[in-house]
């Protein structure tokens, strides 16, 4: 490879990477010292003592919390990727001239503010309303139970508000699919199924992993669903940690406690990677020349 | 990966690290405390900008409102934010700015008496001289001369006050008259409480007899767990800001801890303020000057300014909460003789007979934290 | 096809089994728009509640008191409330371009290229979506803090294309693999030049990659709020009105302007429709050239 062309990737990579770099890693350094420091804003601030006792502190007594979001978030992806698929698969290959409407309509109502979507869902799924009578009558609610202020209400909080995250990148997976591959699947005697399942599924899988990813990933550090929807034991970690900072102000070990999420999310992230192929995550294209 | 691909990223990644530290170190220290005496505002002419950052809806700030009537008097220009909805959230971020003495640009903020108090022993707010807001402290009414957390007023000046009692929703759950009503177990699910701790908490102690002023820890943590009980059993639906509104608009809630001042918020007709037996939180949102404030000269004339009665009287008329200012009473009674008569803005001494100002948890600064960390589980679940 | 048919008696199929078929042909359509209803609730919630009379032109989400067309009249009234949302939008329309170029770049360097570093930038990318607002917002404010960077619209703008960078670069990313480099091929057989063939193959095809990540990233950009609210200064965005504002009551025009919105981009998108069609049949009724 010539000298100039070993040159491009680090050309195109160095204005994200420098802004994230300076923006990101740089603040998350200060974040980290901040993690091994101990004391309190009111007796004098917080000083460096190396003190590790944070995160073992931050660990103590979460575990609930913990496997709550764990539960919630996968949970929440799974649902997310069941209803965005087909809806993006819809989109993408079915509505022909007014794919681009449809992407948009659907993604538009997440220009409102996060704030007066949930009030809008509260206000639908409210005790008394007919939805919820109508939940009950399917069973799908417990006659004398509620939907709001649940679990199942956080869960659907965060499945809602995390669906633009997990359509878009299957949608642009999809819409890159060659009818005529699919086509020449069934002119092989395979059914709708097989094409699917062999064809479609198979060449979208960078986008369903980049859904799954994109939701996942920050929906576990997320707290206002539970906040807002949850009732008094639904907390995740990231009330925790909201709470640890603002209230507690016990920024030390709000910053271990974050740090801790942090690499519980990537080493899940990674154990998904490997299970679902690296390729479907990182291409494994070569640039020959 | 390979063993030499391993070094160069293990090289990259310590450059980087190198690279990060020495801009830190260049940064310098993320702020020092000094131990300095307490500053004093400065008075001067009313003149310039001036940056206030209040909570939203505690005054007109249309063309038509007390703002522009300030503005046209002095001819300052004031630039007023309503950022301020939440005690913690607004300290959370303006705390690293004042760290390092500044105030972000604002002159003024207007936080509630124990965040005022918190943030006079940080050293970030600057103490007021008497002499230079003379209007107020002629106008103050007798009950907020002085309070718990500041008796001898050097550093906040009252906005507005609020009652904290107990919302009901008449048509449902008519009976419900103590806090010890929220326990009762045939509404179950359809309770609610405030995140606020020292709203919650000391009102539950004062419903089991106990006086918030004089209570020791173990009483905070006995009646925290009281409460955590309950919220573990499902009697309390949900730990609320001011969103129990919506609870009881919807009928999510029959009864919520909340607010004197939120009735236009609440949608259902059967819902009023009750007084509880043992009495209510009272609660003051308070002018604090911040270190590293410009302007404080037009400051402490925006002071003086909102505690002339004709002035204040229009900010009663709008807010709803109750006032400090002597004398609006009389002034609104004849504009409009069911706002000046209204109990839940001018509360007559009878009726707050019962009543504590805002408190701290006892003790050190280890104690509060006991106490703030066993009530956020609680409420964070 | 036709079944082959049998000898015996056939039952006439009853309405019940020709409604299952019909079902099962159109299960995809009908699940797909139930999930469109599903999507779009809120927003139909958002509007139906414009039109509602309330005390105080407050919110308070009741069913009662009467319709009215007030606040559709006096959308704009609020002062405060249009300018966050003109600020948002205008701070959400630069972010997303820059996030997206930026991460477009990226995402390009990262899946057609072997280098050095690559592991490391992958890991640098997830890193900002796994870490918690609160921490990303405060750190980052913290060290504006430390450099004695002035709070304010720049500041935003720096921090909202901070984290949509990673975001951009993972949808587009997910394009970009197993992309046909046939074509590109052909293009250079062809004599294009490098930048020839990204800017007339590559790029177009890659556009409803880089489109859908631009969407994403405006959508978080003119949603944020943990991370606007430490980093704005004084500046107030479209978010961080309706937390505060919420204290005290939501506007009703809060409703408007975002039924507004939303209307907006859908109208945008049926104009950019209309163009294309009428696009298109004037090319097809172009008489073809004598040859």
């Amino acid at each position: 490879m010539t000298l100039r062309r070993r040159f491009i990737p680090y050309a195109l990579l160095t204005p994200g990477a420098l802004w994230l770099i300076i923006f990101f890693l740089i603040p998350m350094y200060f974040m980290g010292e901040m993690a091994l420091r101990s004391g309190a804003l009111e007796t004098g601030g917080f000083t460096f003592t190396w003190e590790w006792s944070n995160f073992s502190e931050a660990l103590d007594g979460r575990g609930e919390q913990i496997v709550r979001t764990f539960f919630y978030t996968g949970t929440a992806t799974v649902l997310a990727l069941l209803i965005a698929y087909p809806l993006a698969y819809a989109i993408a290959l079915k509505a022909g001239r007014w794919k681009l409407l449809l992407l948009f309509a659907v993604i538009a109502p997440f220009f409102t503010t996060y704030l007066i979507r949930t009030i809008a869902w509260k206000t639908i799924l409210a005790d008394p309303s007919p939805v919820v009578d109508l939940l009950k009558t399917l069973q799908v609610v417990p006659e004398d139970g509620r939907v709001l202020a649940t679990g199942g209400d956080v869960i659907a909080g965060l499945t809602y508000n995390f669906m633009p995250f997990m359509i878009l990148p299957i949608y642009a997976s999809l819409e890159r699919i060659d009818l005529s591959l699919i086509e020449a699947a069934k002119d092989l005697y395979a059914s709708a199924r097989e094409a699917f399942l062999r064809v479609t599924l198979p060449l979208t899988a960078p986008g369903i992993v980049a859904g799954v990813l994109l939701t996942f990933i920050p929906a576990f550090g997320d707290y206002v669903n539970a906040a807002l929807l949850g009732g008094t034991n639904q907390a995740m970690i990231g009330n925790k940690i909201q709470s640890l900072y603002l209230v507690e102000r016990d920024y030390p070990e709000a910053a271990a406690l974050s740090f801790l999420m942090m690499a519980a999310v990537l080493i899940t992230v990674l154990i998904y990677i490997r299970l679902a192929g690296t390729e479907a995550f990182m291409g494994d294209e070569d640039e020959e020349d | 990966m390979s063993e030499k691909l391993r070094l160069r990223a293990l090289l990259t990644a310590l450059a980087v690290l190198a690279g990060a530290l020495a801009l830190a170190a260049c940064g310098g220290d993320a702020g020092d405390d000094d131990e300095e005496e307490v500053q004093v505002a400065e008075a001067g002419p009313a003149q310039g900008k001036l940056v206030i950052s209040n909570w939203p809806g505690y005054i007109d700030t249309g063309p038509n409102g007390s703002v522009a009537e300030f503005e046209e008097k002095t001819g300052v220009d004031v630039d007023y934010i309503e950022d301020v909805n939440d005690n913690a959230q607004f300290f959370g971020k303006l705390q690293p700015q004042l760290q390092n003495g500044e105030s972000g640009d604002r002159s003024i903020f207007v936080v509630t008496d124990w965040m005022a108090k918190q943030m006079y022993d940080l050293g970030y707010v600057q103490e007021i001289n008497r002499d230079d807001v003379a209007t107020v402290f002629e106008n103050l009414a007798p009950q907020f001369q002085t309070s718990n957390l500041d008796p001898d007023r050097k550093y906040s000046i009252p906005w507005q006050s609020g009652m904290t009692g107990i919302w009901v929703d008449t048509s449902k759950a008519p009976d419900i008259r103590t806090v010890n009503d929220l326990f009762d177990p045939k509404y179950k699910g359809q309770v609610t409480m405030l995140t606020e701790m020292r709203d919650t908490v000391p009102l539950v102690m004062k419903a089991d007899g106990i006086d918030p002023t004089e209570a020791s820890k173990e009483d905070w943590l006995a009646a925290i767990d009281k409460i955590k009980e309950a919220a573990d059993s499902g009697q309390i639906r949900r730990f609320t800001g001011n969103d129990y509104t919506e609870d009881l608009t919807s009928g999510n809630a029959v009864a919520s801890i909340g607010w004197s001042g939120d009735a236009y918020l609440i949608g259902n007709k059967n819902a009023e303020w009750r007084m509880p037996t043992e009495g209510c939180m009272l609660w003051t949102d308070n002018m604090v000057i911040p270190v590293g404030a410009p302007n404080t000269g037009a400051a402490l004339e925006w002071m003086n300014f909102t505690y002339e009665p004709n002035v204040q009287a229009d900010i009663a008329a709008f807010v709803n909460y109750v006032t400090p200012v002597a004398g609006v009473q009389e002034i609104l009674r004849k504009r409009d003789p069911a706002l000046g008569n209204n109990q839940l803005i001018f509360p007559s001494e009878d009726f707050t007979a019962n009543c504590t100002a805002q408190v701290n948890p006892p003790g050190e600064t280890e104690d509060v934290q006991e106490v703030t960390e066993a009530f956020e589980d609680v409420v964070s679940g | 096809m036709e079944a082959a048919t049998t000898t015996a008696p056939r039952v006439r199929a009853g309405a019940g089994a020709r409604a299952w078929k019909w079902l099962r042909e159109h299960a995809l359509n009908i699940y797909a728009g139930l999930a469109l209803a599903y999507m779009l609730i809120p927003i139909v919630v958002i509007a139906v509640f414009s039109f509602g009379e309330t005390p105080r032109d407050r919110l308070n989400f009741a069913i009662n008191d009467g319709f009215t067309l007030e606040y559709w009249e006096n959308a704009f009234s609020i002062t405060e409330l249009t300018d966050a949302m003109l600020t948002s939008i205008e701070l959400a329309a630069l972010s997303t371009v820059i996030s997206t170029v930026i991460g477009t770049l990226m995402a390009l360097a990262l899946v057609r290229y072997r280098f050095i570093g690559r592991r490391g930038s992958n890991l640098l990318i997830v890193l900002p979506m796994a870490t918690p607002e609160i921490v990303i917002g405060a750190a980052l404010l913290s060290m504006l803090i430390i450099y004695n960077i002035s709070l304010g619209f720049q500041t935003l703008l720096i921090a909202h294309v901070m984290f949509s960078i990673s975001f951009v670069v993972v949808v587009v990313r997910s394009r970009l693999i197993g992309f046909d480099r046939s074509l590109e091929e052909a293009a250079a057989d062809l004599g294009a030049t490098p930048v020839e063939s990204f800017r007339y193959v590559t790029l177009p095809l890659l556009a409803p990659g880089v489109m859908a990540a631009a969407l994403l990233a405006f959508a978080l950009s003119i949603d944020d709020f943990v991370i606007s609210n430490f980093n704005s200064g004084t500046t107030e965005t479209f978010p961080l009105y309706i937390f505060g504002v919420q204290l005290r009551g939501i506007p009703v025009q809060v409703n408007v302007l975002a039924t507004m919105l939303f209307l907006v981009t859908v109208v945008a998108i049926m104009l950019v429709l209309w163009q294309q069609r009428r696009a298109e049949r004037m090319a097809s009724v172009r008489p073809e050239p004598v040859v």
